[in-house]
C-alpha cells in the first residue's frame, strides 16, 4: 500500500497547475469566480473553449474518441486541481453526460455529428429527464414520442432543466411505449432546441438565481435519427449515464479550496466555537478524500466500485453545504443582508465583510445539492439495496 | 401551575390567524415583496386598526398593557404568515424602549406609533462589534452627533431614529428625525424580504430635549428592548418551525412517486416526526422564556438566550428538512417553504446567533 502518488502523478498535477496559473484559465472568467461573481454564458463559453483548445475537454474520454484516456488518477488529480483553483464546475451534460452515450450506443453518424462539437464546446447540452410529476421515481415519465413517418412528435415537460436557456441541444428521456412495465418504453432522444414547439420558462430558486427552467414540448417534430440505439432501451442507457456521473461528485477539492479560506476568514474573529466546526469539518473533508481514493484505487486495480460510490454524493453535497453554513455563522449579523446573487454594485456596498453576500448565495444555492442527481434519499437507498443487501 | 393559553390570549391568536388566512396569504405577501415599497402601508393601517400597534405599551401612554406572551402570540403567528411589516422595528424595540423610558416626550411619539401614523427605528449595531450593542464609536460632544450605524431595521422608511452613542464615556440614547441635516441613510433588502438601512451621521445637531437616557438607564433601557425582540423574534421562528413541518406533511401526502404518496416512507416519516418534536421543544423554551420577561425576572436574559440557541440551530435544521422533503419544489421561489429557511438564517444572524446565546446562556 501507498498513500502517494507517482512520480509521474506529480508531473502530471504541475502541468494543470501550470495551465491554471500561467494563462490556460481564462484571466476574465478566473477574476469573476474568485469573487464569486456569477459568470456569464460567454464566460462558460470562453473557459470550456479554453480548455478545448488544451485538448482537455474530452477529459474523462477514451482516446479514441478524441479525448484524453486519463486514467482514474488523473481524472482525480485533475477534478481536484480544478476545484482548488476555484474554476467553475464543468459542465458535465455535454461532455459527461451525452457523450459516453453516444459513443457506446450511438451510430457512427450520430458519433461523427455530435461528439467533435462536444469536444470543442460548438454545442452547448441540457438535460431532459426530470418532469414535474416525476423525480426520484424517474421511470414514471410522462413525455411522448410518437413515430409519425421519418419523425418523433414530442409532446410533454422536462423540469428542473440547468441552464436550458443557454442550450442548442437537449438530451430527453421521452416515453414510446406504455403498454409494459415503466422502465420499458422509455427511449433516448437528441432534441435541436431550436425546433418549433419548444418553449423554455425559468424558474427561479430562492437565492434569486435563474438557472433551473422549465422545459415545454408542444408537438415537437424531432427526425428519426436523432434516436439513439434502439426505441424503448433509453432506461438502460440513462443508467449507464449515471455511472459516469459519480467521480468528481464529492468535489474534493472546490470543498478544501472553501474550507481553507473559511479557515482565514476565521482566524481573525476570535471565535473558538467557529474554530472547532471547522476543525471537525477538516477532518470529515479528509474522510471523504481518501475514501474517494480507496474507490478510485479499486477500480484501478480492477474491481467495480457501485454503489459505494453514493457514499461520495451523500458525503460531498453535505459537506459544500455544510461549509457554505459556516460562513454564514462567519458573516454573523450580516447575514440578515442579501442583495441577490450578484452581489452589491461597488458604490452603494455596506460595511460588513466581503464575503457576507456570496456566503448566503451559496449557501442557499447548496441546498439543490442534496437534492438533485438522485437525492441523498435514494442514495441511501441505494447502498442499502446494493451494498447492504438489505 | 398552569400552562395554558388564557381565553383572550386564544382569541388574539384566532384575530390575528384570520387576518394572515384572508388579508395576508403567500401570494398578497409577494405581492408587497415585488412592490417597489419596503411593506404595505394599508397593511400597517389595519394592525393599527385591530389595536396590534398598542399591545405592548402600558395603558398610561395609551396601549393596551399587553405582555410578552401576547407578543410572542402575535410574532408566532407572523412567523407562519412571514409577515414582512416592520413590527419589530417600530413597536418592539423603539416603541417598548420609549415607554420604559423616563422620557417626557414620549407620550406624543408612542400615540403616533399606536395610530400607525410613525415610524422609529432604533440604531444599535455598529460594524464589527460582533453584539456587543453597549460598545459604541458614535460620539455626542456638545450636542453634535458623530457615527455611523449599520443593520437598522427599517431605517429606510423611518421617521425617527432611536441612536445609542457615548457622551462624556456613558451609553446615551438620543432620537432624531431622520430627514435631519448630516444625516443619510442607505437602505438594502434582507434575506428574509425586509429592509434594513446603514446610517451615518455627520455634525448632526441635536437639541436639548432629544435626549433619551445615559448611562445605567440607557443600557438597561437597550438591554431590556433587545431582549424583548430577541424573544420577539424566536416566537417567529417557533411559528416557522410549526408551519414547516405542517406544510411538509401536507406536501409528502400529495406528492406521489413510485405509485405512492412520499409520506408512506418511513424515512420521510422520522424525519417529519424529527421537526414536529424539535417544534415543540422549541414552543417549550419559548413558554419558559415568555414567562421569565413577563415576570421581569432576573433569569430573564439567560432563559431567552436559551431558547435562542435552541431555535438558531433547530430551526434552521427544521427549515432545511422542510426544503429537503419539498425536493425541487422547495428550492423554487414560487413556494413558501424556501422563504421559512431564509426566514431562519435571518433569525439565526439578528441579536446574537446560536453560538453567541449559548454562550451568553452559561455566563
Amino acid at each position: 500500500m501507498d498513500i502517494n502518488f507517482t512520480k509521474e502523478d506529480i508531473a502530471f498535477r504541475d502541468e494543470i497547475r501550470d495551465w491554471l496559473n500561467n494563462g490556460g484559465y481564462p484571466k476574465h472568467v478566473k477574476e469573476k469566480t474568485d469573487k464569486g461573481i456569477t459568470i456569464s454564458k460567454q464566460d462558460q463559453i470562453d473557459f470550456h473553449k479554453a480548455l478545448g483548445e488544451k485538448g482537455w475537454m474530452g477529459y474523462n474520454w477514451p482516446e479514441e474518441h478524441g479525448g484524453t484516456g486519463w486514467s482514474a488518477t488523473q481524472l482525480y488529480i485533475f477534478n481536484k486541481e480544478f476545484g482548488l483553483a476555484g474554476c467553475p464546475p464543468l459542465l458535465a451534460f455535454g461532455v459527461s453526460m451525452v457523450a459516453p452515450v453516444i459513443w457506446t450506443f450511438g451510430n457512427d453518424e450520430q458519433k461523427a455529428k455530435y461528439l467533435p462539437d462536444i469536444l470543442n464546446f460548438n454545442t452547448w447540452w441540457c438535460q431532459g429527464y426530470s418532469e414535474p410529476g416525476s423525480g426520484s421515481d424517474l421511470a414514471s415519465l410522462k413525455t411522448k414520442a410518437v413515430l409519425e413517418n421519418d419523425h418523433y412528435i414530442v409532446n410533454g415537460s422536462k423540469t428542473w432543466t440547468t441552464l436550458a436557456q443557454h442550450a442548442d441541444w437537449i438530451f430527453c428521456l421521452v416515453r414510446t411505449d406504455n403498454s409494459g412495465i415503466k422502465q420499458e418504453g422509455i427511449s433516448f432522444l437528441l432534441i435541436d432546441m431550436n425546433t418549433p414547439g419548444i418553449e423554455v420558462k425559468p424558474i427561479i430558486t430562492i437565492d434569486g438565481e435563474h438557472e433551473v427552467n422549465s422545459v415545454f414540448f408542444t408537438d415537437v417534430k424531432v427526425p428519426v435519427e436523432n434516436l439513439i440505439g434502439e426505441e424503448g432501451k433509453g432506461w438502460t442507457y440513462a443508467k449507464f449515464l449515471l455511472a459516469h456521473e459519480r467521480f468528481g461528485i464529492a468535489s474534493v477539492g472546490a470543498s478544501m479550496r472553501q474550507l481553507n479560506k473559511l479557515k482565514k476568514i476565521v482566524s481573525e474573529l476570535d471565535n473558538p466555537e467557529l474554530d472547532k466546526k471547522i476543525r471537525e469539518l477538516e477532518v470529515s473533508l479528509s474522510a471523504l478524500e481518501i475514501t474517494e481514493l480507496r474507490l478510485l484505487s479499486a477500480l484501478e486495480n480492477g474491481g467495480h466500485p457501485g454503489a459505494e460510490s453514493s457514499i461520495l454524493k451523500i458525503k460531498g453535497t453535505e459537506m459544500q453545504q455544510n461549509i457554505s453554513q459556516l460562513y454564514v455563522e462567519a458573516a454573523g449579523e450580516y447575514a440578515i443582508m442579501y442583495p441577490g446573487p450578484h452581489g452589491y454594485s461597488s458604490n452603494d456596498k455596506p460595511a460588513g465583510p466581503d464575503y457576507a453576500a456570496n456566503s448566503l448565495s451559496a449557501f442557499l444555492n447548496l441546498r439543490k445539492t442534496s437534492i438533485y442527481g438522485g437525492s441523498n434519499e435514494i442514495q441511501k437507498n441505494i447502498i442499502s439495496k446494493f451494498v447492504l443487501g438489505v | 401551575m398552569n400552562l395554558n393559553y388564557s381565553e383572550e390570549q386564544v382569541m388574539l391568536r384566532e384575530q390575528i390567524q384570520k387576518f394572515c388566512e384572508s388579508e395576508y396569504d403567500f401570494y398578497t405577501r409577494e405581492k408587497i415583496v415585488k412592490s417597489s415599497d419596503d411593506f404595505d402601508s394599508n397593511v400597517w393601517k389595519l394592525f393599527a386598526e385591530q389595536g396590534w400597534l398598542s399591545m405592548p405599551f402600558s395603558e398610561e401612554n395609551g396601549g393596551l398593557g399587553f405582555g410578552a406572551v401576547e407578543l410572542a402570540v402575535l410574532f408566532e403567528e407572523f412567523g407562519k404568515a412571514l409577515v414582512i411589516e416592520p413590527y419589530l422595528a417600530t413597536v418592539v424595540l423603539s416603541g417598548t424602549l420609549l415607554d420604559k423610558s423616563n422620557y417626557s416626550k414620549k407620550s406624543d411619539l408612542i400615540e403616533k406609533i399606536c395610530s400607525g401614523d410613525m415610524h422609529i427605528s432604533l440604531a444599535y449595531a455598529e460594524a464589527n462589534k460582533n453584539y456587543d450593542y453597549l460598545n459604541s464609536d458614535t460620539t455626542l460632544d456638545n450636542n453634535i452627533l458623530n457615527g455611523t450605524k449599520t443593520l437598522v431595521l427599517n431605517g429606510g422608511n423611518s421617521d425617527k431614529v432611536i441612536v445609542t452613542c457615548i457622551k462624556d464615556k456613558k451609553l446615551t440614547l438620543v432620537i432624531i428625525d431622520s430627514n435631519t441635516k448630516g444625516v443619510s441613510i442607505n437602505s438594502f433588502k434582507t434575506i428574509d424580504d425586509q429592509s434594513c438601512a446603514e446610517i451615518s451621521f455627520e455634525n448632526v445637531e441635536i437639541d436639548n430635549d432629544a435626549i433619551i437616557a445615559c448611562d445605567l438607564e440607557a443600557i438597561e433601557l437597550i438591554n431590556e428592548s433587545i431582549n424583548l425582540a430577541t424573544l420577539c423574534v424566536s416566537a417567529e421562528a417557533v411559528g416557522c418551525m410549526e408551519s414547516c413541518y405542517l406544510k411538509t406533511v401536507e406536501y409528502t401526502k400529495g406528492r406521489e412517486q413510485f405509485g405512492q404518496p412520499i409520506s408512506n416512507f418511513q424515512v420521510l416519516q422520522h424525519r417529519m416526526v424529527d421537526m414536529f418534536v424539535e417544534s415543540e421543544l422549541a414552543k417549550s423554551l419559548l413558554f419558559k422564556a415568555m414567562l421569565e420577561v413577563d415576570s421581569n425576572s432576573e433569569d430573564k436574559y439567560k432563559h431567552v438566550s436559551a431558547l435562542k440557541s435552541q431555535i438558531g440551530r433547530s430551526g434552521k435544521l427544521s427549515a432545511q428538512d422542510a426544503v429537503q422533503l419539498h425536493g425541487g419544489m422547495g428550492v423554487s421561489e414560487e413556494m413558501m417553504i424556501g422563504h421559512y429557511l431564509k426566514k431562519m438564517v435571518s433569525i439565526d444572524a439578528l441579536f446574537g446567533n446560536s453560538d453567541y446565546h449559548l454562550k451568553k446562556f452559561a455566563s
